[in-house]
């Protein structure tokens, strides 16, 4: 990891018309590394991301993305800049076919024979888009759509790709799947990656670092391994329960984020 | 003290008090205990409102009759169940109308209430119900009853367990946990059983019981109970009367923990002369849109509340557009003039009078109205000291608001600032029926019919806090002006003497820093040390905006505190305060406390003061690294 980050966001304030969805982030992503940000829904986690994409405009504050100021830029420069956006809910071209929808992704791109060699990447990734590279990518099923969505992202070969919720509305077993081939692409293939997640202990698992976002503010941030070892993190993200007197405990703990 | 005093009375808002606050016996209506007040309010003011609440959204009224009613069936409930006069009920929960039922129910039947915070762990709440030895307790909720569940074995002496709400307890099944619906049966049958008892019992009653038990916070040590008779409750009912006067059509709202002597003379006692009615916020959280609904004539606060309005207009101000925000500046400027006339000369001159109306009327009285502040005759503070600019201030923006001063040894109320008769920076007068002086040592003494019994079960304690010749010590240090204003300057436990032996009170010092707005809390180091130094807890809030507004990336709270511009800015707080004092007490250096503590944490009071003995040992590593 060097030094400089390769995206680092200072300040950020996003608004939704009146709303201040975003209320002062700050954060830094390093080459090489994975890093999550956590936080339950409405946090503002989805925002923060589609701020830095270009597809939001920040109200106050800077990203600085390889040194370079590209706060408020339009997504497609953000895009020809080197970062990916692969958003929730896959969003996919359903009419087109798989392979279709990889070229898409690598639409800046002009390099013939490198996009050639970054397709056959993604289909040893992901085998079974090989396997059904004619067929439309709407009739996917969910786990393969988003296997997709995320082959079409690395079709850019991208600086830094941003996941927005891998595992929403997948099987336990897809999940891990996918966060398997997310780590060997990380590991293998140097990707960095900014990963939005609800599914907590994946991401940890995961992730070098971590975010906590809540009503629009980070409340934690550190390492994956300290933030495991948190009692916050333990009983409001991961689910451990508490033994009360009682045997069950149905009431939470006060929020303390140390 | 002369015996015949007692009979002379005055009138004030129709309720009669004795016209010399210090002559026995003290009577409010002729009552001369909390319940025989509180009997005699119930069957007077029957179907009138006594309390609200907010259920599901919604604003509910209960009446006296209710509030006597609720309080007759759990007196008489205790009493079947083995409470014997002068045992001690604890209760665990946080402001509602429940709280006031049992508090007077139980003192209704020669019972000793005493209140338990909800942010004490359960080896607290263990020792505070051993020490009190109390037989009941209540608890609001699950979350509560499980501290007790987790300590049951400790405390064999309670009989029985009263549960408030019933959600996630439906198949509980202990022999020593009752519900609130059940404990009413038992005291519908029992009133019915023996009707008439209850008032016997209400009769019985005497100014000289002990009324109530309160634990002091106590930043050392174990807290101790103090006991607060009837005489000594009904001399602060008429101390409160005399200088902070109410009206039977006032609304309160009540939000500060019922533990505490402040909020339990305002919310439970004053209003048992007063007649006024009492709002039940929802919850801490929810202070501020309550304060709007409520809208109450008189508010008594903590200085942590009247900061985080003041911090809240700020901002309102700046997201406001530049004509708001010119208008505002305006109408503040307006203010700050008329308030300068007022503090400094005592009258306001015509103009001003006129500019400040045009300005009321155009600005201020839209900004009362979005604080809740549009019908407040009175704003109090008090439990900590308040910067004299804040004061000033919420004058200017046309609430009223003064400063007093008391402890639970003195029943809450010792001296008090009055619209009337202000001095920003001092705690005010002594209060009507208490005398004050300074001991040779600075301490400030007081004596009065407030002046609490003693310490539960600890006369040695008791001891140590009287004079021989039977004043109060209250432990701080402090001078008298000549117009009788008295101003405070340290605790006398707390005096530092540095390797240089001097001798210096940090207090005056850490009350100064609290003043910024950055700085929520600090301690100052320097016990047998060469310089001082302060530990400082900022106040994450105001100090978060500064942050975002001067670009100064931060994550969490510990990165916020380790940020070089933060830094850089309580230095500069530091220094401004330091500019104040003599050479010897300039604070060399300083380190923030870079865990955002809560009250369930050791270190603070559930007042959010910190403490210096549990501080001092918790932080050492950062003390050990300024020297």
């Amino acid at each position: 990891m060097s030094d400089k980050p390769l995206l680092e966001v200072r300040n950020l304030e996003t608004f939704y018309g009146p709303i201040m969805a975003i209320r002062g982030v700050s954060l830094e992503v390093h080459k090489g590394s994975v890093v999550t940000v956590l936080g339950a829904n409405g946090a503002g986690k989805t925002t923060l991301l589609k701020t830095i994409s270009g597809i939001m405009d920040p109200e106050k504050g800077e990203i600085l993305f390889q040194g370079k100021h590209i706060e408020g830029w339009e997504p497609h420069k953000v895009v020809r800049a080197g970062i990916v956006h692969v958003p929730e809910g896959r969003e996919v071209f359903p009419l087109l076919t798989v392979e279709e929808n990889l070229n898409l992704g690598a639409y800046t791109r002009s390099d013939k024979s490198s996009i050639a060699k970054d397709k056959e990447l993604v289909f040893e990734y992901f085998p079974i888009l090989a396997e059904r590279r004619n067929q439309e990518a709407g009739t996917l099923s969910g786990g393969q759509q988003q296997m997709l969505a995320i082959g079409r992202g690395l079709m850019l070969s991208p600086e830094i790709m941003l996941l927005d919720e891998p595992s929403l509305g997948l099987s336990p077993l897809l999940v891990q799947e996918i966060f398997d081939i997310l780590k060997r692409l990380n590991k293998d293939e140097g990707v960095t990656m900014m990963l939005v997640e609800q599914n907590a202990s994946a991401a940890l698992n995961l992730a070098d670092q971590g975010y906590v976002m809540e009503l629009g503010r980070i409340v934690m941030n550190g390492s994956s391994a300290r933030l495991k070892e948190s009692e916050d993190i333990k009983s409001f993200y991961l689910g451990h329960t508490e033994e009360g007197a009682r045997g069950e405990k149905r009431w939470k703990r006060k929020k303390t984020w140390r | 003290m002369n015996a015949n005093a007692a009979s002379d009375k005055i009138t004030i808002n129709g309720v009669v008090f004795n016209a010399i606050p210090d002559a026995r016996p003290v009577t409010v209506d002729g009552q001369d205990t909390i319940v025989k007040l509180f009997a005699a309010r119930c069957k007077e003011l029957g179907s009138r409102t006594a309390h609200r609440e907010k259920d599901f959204g919604i604003w509910k009224a209960y009446t006296w009759g209710d509030y006597w009613t609720h309080a007759k069936w759990i007196g008489m409930a205790l009493r079947k169940l083995g409470l014997q006069r002068g045992e001690c009920v604890s209760i665990l929960s946080e402001d509602r109308k429940e709280w006031a039922y049992f508090d007077l129910g139980i003192q209704a039947v020669g019972g000793i209430a005493s209140g338990v915070y909800t942010t004490d762990s359960a080896a607290q709440l263990a020792y505070l119900l051993k020490d009190s030895d109390s037989r009941f307790l209540i608890v609001e909720n699950e979350e509560q009853l499980d501290k007790f569940l987790e300590i049951e074995g400790e405390v064999p002496g309670v009989l029985k367990v009263i549960i408030l709400e019933d959600e996630g307890l439906h198949d509980l099944d202990h022999d020593r946990c009752i519900f609130i619906e059940e404990l009413y049966d038992i005291g519908r049958q029992a009133d019915a059983a023996e009707p008439g008892t209850f008032d016997a019992e209400v009769e019985k009653s005497r100014p000289e019981d002990t009324a109530l038990l309160i634990y002091t916070s106590g930043t050392t040590g174990m807290p101790k109970g103090a006991m607060l008779s009837n005489e000594n409750i009904m001399a602060a009912i008429t101390a409160g009367a005399h200088g902070l006067p109410a009206k039977p059509e006032d609304e309160q709202l009540c939000f500060l923990p019922l533990c505490h002597i402040l909020e339990r003379d305002v919310s439970i006692y004053f209003p048992l002369a007063a007649k006024c009615t009492v709002n039940f916020a929802e919850s801490p959280e929810t202070v501020f849109d309550n304060l709007q609904e409520v809208s109450p004539m008189t508010f008594t606060a903590v200085p942590r509340v009247w900061e985080k309005i003041y911090s809240r207009v700020l901002i309102l101000a700046q997201e406001a557009t530049w004509f708001g925000r010119a208008s505002f500046h305006l109408a503040l400027k307006a203010g700050q003039k008329r308030t300068k006339a007022l503090m400094e000369k005592g009258s306001v001159p015509a103009g001003t009078a006129l500019n400040y109306w045009v300005w009321d009327q155009l600005v201020l009285k839209n900004l009362r109205r979005m604080l809740g502040f549009d019908r407040m005759r009175r704003g109090g503070t008090g439990a900590a000291p308040i910067s004299p600019e804040l004061l000033k201030w919420y004058w200017s923006i046309g609430v009223p608001l003064v400063e007093g001063y008391g402890m639970t040894e003195t029943a809450g109320i010792a001296t008090i600032n009055t619209p009337d008769e202000n001095k920003v920076g001092t705690i005010g007068k002594p209060v009507p029926g208490v005398h004050v002086r300074i001991a040779d040592d600075g301490e400030i003494q007081t004596k009065g019919l407030n002046n609490f019994q003693g310490y539960w079960r600890n006369n040695e304690k008791t001891a140590e806090t009287f004079t021989d010749d039977g004043w109060l010590r209250t432990g701080d240090v402090g001078r008298v002006d000549d117009d009788g204003y008295v101003t405070i300057t340290g605790r006398l436990k707390d005096i530092i003497i540095t390797a240089g032996g001097k001798n210096i009170t940090p207090a005056e010092i850490e009350s100064r820093l609290k003043f910024s707005h950055y700085i929520n809390d600090a301690v100052i180091i320097g016990d047998k040390r060469k310089y001082l130094t302060a530990l400082i807890m900022i106040d994450q809030e105001n100090v978060e905006k500064y942050a975002q507004e001067k670009k100064v990336p931060f994550s969490d709270f510990a990165s916020l505190c380790r940020a070089a511009q933060v830094q850089d800015l309580i230095r500069q707080e530091v220094e401004q305060v330091n500019k104040e004092f003599a050479r010897v007490e300039q604070i060399k250096d300083f380190r923030l406390i870079d865990v955002l503590l809560t009250a369930e944490d050791e270190e603070l009071t559930p007042t959010m003061k910190l403490k210096r003995g549990f501080v001092e040992k918790r932080h050492k590593p950062l003390i050990d690294d300024m020297y």
